[in-house]
């Protein structure tokens, strides 16, 4: 995993530009303020994305299943059952967690195309059941009024708040990520990516370490799925389609597949991005994909991936001159 | 008592027996080998020791305890780790990394500790560390630390799996055919490592084709062919049974073969012969010989 | 308990709908027989074939025999493209599966929205190749668009295996998909097969496309659930031979129309999907594979 690392001015430069957005957002609020949480919550879905594909090399097209685990339980319990969000919120990442150990015990065991089919496969069930299943989930209508976080019969007052709240709960997503990516489990999923039968002839218990990310990744798509819900009050089966898997793929390609940081920056730079098209949602979805293969071609490690060629291609030039 | 105790193993694919009814025994302490032409068992026979694969009949004992059809994992957790005929290494992480991955059986912490990063989650990644840095110049490639594993030439990527078979703390190291594509010098260098590291206590079990290398190294040979043992015995008692040079030369006078002559199916062991030498020493280091072509 | 003329109506649906699995599973099988690629996008080829007819009948007013025929072509000719813009830059620099996966899956998308925007999320049909009535035997209505399924089905997985036996282009991709290797030895032009089982794949998922949607219909979106059926075909059949995934397409239909007696139409695709993942789990080498 030659994992881009952020450094020196670049690093200083993109975080600064990154607090200043955010600091910018807090005094101007409004609009701002509704696309950096957006980007705070794919953030997060794409993250976990990063931990079962960037870290362990696995295939899953079925994240967004998670997601609307995550999101239906909170939005069921807390309009139809009147659950707290902070009650609700923990059941529907447990329900995701239970849900991805099940599935994942006996599908993990595929590989190539067939674990990439089965996973697509489970988030279209997923989907399909919230059509469906319309007495609990109010099928294609979907659940509105979805009270925002709160606790204890507190909300948070406004925007500006739940903005806060979705950046906290982004900083620990992150702050997970990198402990565990450099721990003796990161080390063994690092391992599982490079080669499969080397792993295991190295003693490590392939089949549980790539359960155990792909739990995490569902944890980390029912997070975002259950914020999703109580920031934009809304959720549909629309909501959490194949576009959602599509859109995370991008944004985890545009910052860098592999990397701690990498998420973050995904989510930040193809949130703004296509703010011009969002009136139209139909021709986002088309510049996502379109922007995927483009990158798939030319930058299969991601944008990022570009300035370390061109690092190494000056390095090359810097060496040939003192030759 | 052997350290390990193949007994009667056998496995089939479809109707041939790629192993049949092979039992020997591993004594601790020197270096083993398995030799045989092209299709002779060898790496299933591997296969079977590491759990790669489950034998149809027979069982494996290792180190007082029966391992037969153990996953392998677990088979590695009990002291018995393997490197590939096809080097695998993990490409995209450094030298250093690949051997620190390697270390995973040396530490015990899951999620919670990786979590807390507990003072016990520290000192393991410090001596995986430690062990890495160790164990690179353990084979001679402290200086490539920090280059990715694809980007090492072909004989180094050998060496770079030996020491991260050996970051997870062998009892017993299978390695199949280690010198395959490497020049002269890496040769003789690699040989020069297995020799360090029963040095160190842990007994080797090596597939070869080269037979320089191997009636050098191995205190004990065994011989296969079409799955079945046929011969086996110090170098001496190998190369003088008819058995074996029926197998390798077919039957063909065999009053003119001796040790270096014996050469595994007609197969160019990587051009290994001892004139051959001076010529490869000028490139050693630089070139990449690509593994032979013939190989399955 | 349904009764049994019922059942046996939703059968003989089930069995039409499961020719058309089949000719989207043999599409898989091509492709991944001349290259070891699983191309996501097989749906969009489907979902084209149907809705290029539709706008052919409709908006240039061809006839329909003439419509379906440009229609077939242009897909086809889709195909070569989406292999020659997509999927031959990844062959060539030796992309791992799984961005070949997403690159196909995001070129399904491309398309789809394509379509959205040009022609509307409206779902459209176009009347059936025969106008008979449909005739009965024993209180079982067959529709005459079944038997044009049914028969042009047959015809193309007879016409496949011929082509497959017999043509040196044939042969020259059964070549490839025994070794690729060996076949460039022979001098066989592996990229442009390549290019060719795309046009082919691209072509019977149009055929299948334009069969299907006068006996339901077809919008943007009926892309990815036809891709999962065929997909799905392919598997229960071994993914290799025309005539297993073709099988496995019927054994899926027939499965799916009882479902549907039983649990009711919304369960079809939960159906489907529960049969994959029984087939993924339990034997992956299909019916009529090998298991390993």
């Amino acid at each position: 995993m030659a994992g881009f690392k952020l450094s020196g001015i670049a690093a200083t430069l993109c975080w600064l530009a990154g607090a200043v957005l955010v600091g910018y957002a807090f005094v101007s609020g409004g609009y701002l303020v509704t696309v950096l949480g957006f980007a705070a919550l794919y953030a997060i879905f794409v993250t976990g994305l990063n931990f079962f594909m960037g870290y362990t090399g696995q295939v899953s097209f079925g994240q967004n299943a998670f997601a609307a685990i995550g999101g239906y339980t909170s939005a069921v319990l807390t309009t139809a059952f009147k659950w707290p969000v902070f009650a609700a919120m923990p059941l529907g990442i447990a329900a995701a967690a239970l849900l991805a150990l099940l599935i994942g015990y006996p599908t993990l065991r595929l590989r190539g195309h067939y674990l990439a089919m089965a996973t697509l496969a489970l988030g279209m069930i997923v989907q399909e059941i919230a059509v469906q299943w319309d007495s609990v989930t109010m099928g294609y209508t979907g659940i509105a009024a979805i009270p925002p976080l709160g606790a204890f019969g507190w909300e948070l007052p406004h925007e500006r708040a739940q903005l806060a709240a979705l950046l906290a709960a982004l900083a620990l997503a992150v702050w997970i990520s990198s402990r565990l990516k450099h721990s003796r489990i990161g080390h063994a999923l690092a391992a599982i990516a490079g080669s499969e039968d080397a792993a295991r002839a190295l003693g490590i218990d392939v089949a549980r370490y790539k359960l155990i990310a792909f739990v995490i990744a569902a944890v980390y798509a029912a997070l975002a799925g259950s914020l999703f819900a109580h920031t934009v009050g809304f959720v549909s089966p629309e909501v959490f389609g194949l576009h959602m898997v599509v859109l995370g793929f991008t944004m985890l390609y545009v910052g860098g597949i592999g990397s701690v940081y990498g998420p973050l920056i995904g989510a930040l730079i193809i949130s703004l991005l296509p703010e011009t098209f969002r009136s139209f949602k139909d021709y986002q979805d088309l510049a996502y994909g379109a922007a995927l293969i483009v990158i798939l071609i030319y930058a299969p490690k991601g944008l990022s991936s570009l300035a370390t060629l061109w690092r190494a291609r000056r390095a090359a030039a810097v060496k040939r001159e003192g030759a | 008592m052997s350290l390990l105790q193949v007994e009667a193993v056998t496995r089939r694919f479809g109707g041939l027996s790629a192993v049949d009814n092979v039992s020997f025994g591993i004594e601790p302490g020197q270096v083993s080998a398995i030799i045989g032409p092209n299709g002779a068992g060898k790496t299933t026979l591997f296969n079977l020791v590491s759990g790669f694969l489950a034998p149809d009949s027979g069982r494996i004992h290792f180190d007082g305890s029966d391992i037969t059809a153990r996953a392998p994992h677990l088979i590695a957790a009990r002291g018995i780790v393997r490197t590939f005929q096809l080097v695998q290494l993990f490409p995209d992480l450094t030298a250093h990394q690949n051997v620190e991955a390697g270390c995973h059986l040396r530490g015990g912490g899951g999620v919670w500790a990786a979590l807390a990063r507990t003072a016990k989650a520290r000192r393991e990644l410090d001596e995986a560390a430690e062990a890495a840095r160790d164990l690179l110049s353990f084979v001679g490639l402290d200086a490539r630390a920090d280059v990715p594993a694809s980007a090492l030439p072909y004989g180094q990527q050998r060496l770079l799996e030996v020491a991260r078979a050996l970051a997870a703390a062998p009892k017993l190291l299978l390695l199949d055919e280690p010198a395959a594509g490497l020049n002269a010098v890496e040769t003789e260098h690699l040989a020069q490592v297995i020799r360090a590291i029963i040095g160190r206590g842990i007994t080797v079990l090596l597939i070869e084709h080269d037979m320089h290398f191997v009636m050098k190294l191995a205190a004990h040979i065994v011989v296969l062919d079409f799955g079945r043992k046929i011969a086996e015995g110090t170098p001496d008692q190998v190369q003088n049974s008819p058995a074996v040079l029926e197998a390798y030369l077919g039957g063909v006078d065999a009053g003119g073969v001796e040790a270096g002559g014996v050469d595994a199916g007609g197969v160019d062991a990587g051009g290994v012969d001892a004139g051959g030498v001076d010529a490869n020493g000028v490139a050693a280091g630089s070139a990449e010989p690509a593994p032979e072509a013939t190989r399955a | 308990m349904p009764d049994l003329t019922f059942l046996l109506q939703t059968l003989v649906s089930g069995i039409g709908t499961g020719c058309i699995y089949g000719l989207i599973g043999i599409g898989y099988c091509v492709i991944y027989n001349a290259s070891g690629i699983v191309n996501f996008a097989q749906g969009m080829f489907v979902m084209l074939g149907g809705m290029l007819t539709h706008a052919l009948l409709t908006r240039a007013g061809l006839p329909l025999p003439l419509a379906a025929l440009c229609a077939i072509v242009l897909v086809a000719f889709t195909g070569v493209v989406m292999e020659r813009l997509v999927v031959r830059p990844l062959w060539r620099r030796n992309a791992t599966m799984f961005v070949m996966i997403l690159a196909t899956l995001a070129a399904q998308i491309v398309i789809e929205r394509l379509t959205l925007i040009v022609a509307g999320d409206q779902p459209k049909t176009f009347p059936g190749f025969s106008e008979a009535a449909p005739f009965k035997i024993g209180g079982i209505a067959i529709s005459v668009q079944l038997l044009w399924i049914a028969g042009v089905s047959l015809a193309l997985v007879a016409g496949l295996a011929q082509f497959f036996a017999r043509t040196r282009t044939g042969r020259a991709m059964r070549a490839c998909a025994i070794n690729r290797e060996a076949a460039a030895l022979q001098g066989i032009p592996v990229a442009r097969m390549l290019g060719f089982a795309f046009a082919l794949s691209a072509g019977l998922g149009a055929v299948a496309g334009i069969l299907i949607t006068p006996t339901q219909y077809t919008a943007f979106n009926v892309g990815v659930p036809f891709a999962i059926s065929g997909f799905i075909a392919a598997i229960v059949g071994g993914f290799g031979s025309a005539g297993g995934a073709f099988a496995g397409g019927i054994m899926l239909g027939v499965a799916q129309a009882l479902a549907i007696v039983m649990f009711g139409a919304g369960f079809k695709n939960v159906a489907a999907l529960s049969i994959l993942l029984v087939f993924l789990l339990a034997r992956p080498a299909g019916l009529f594979g090998k298991a390993h």
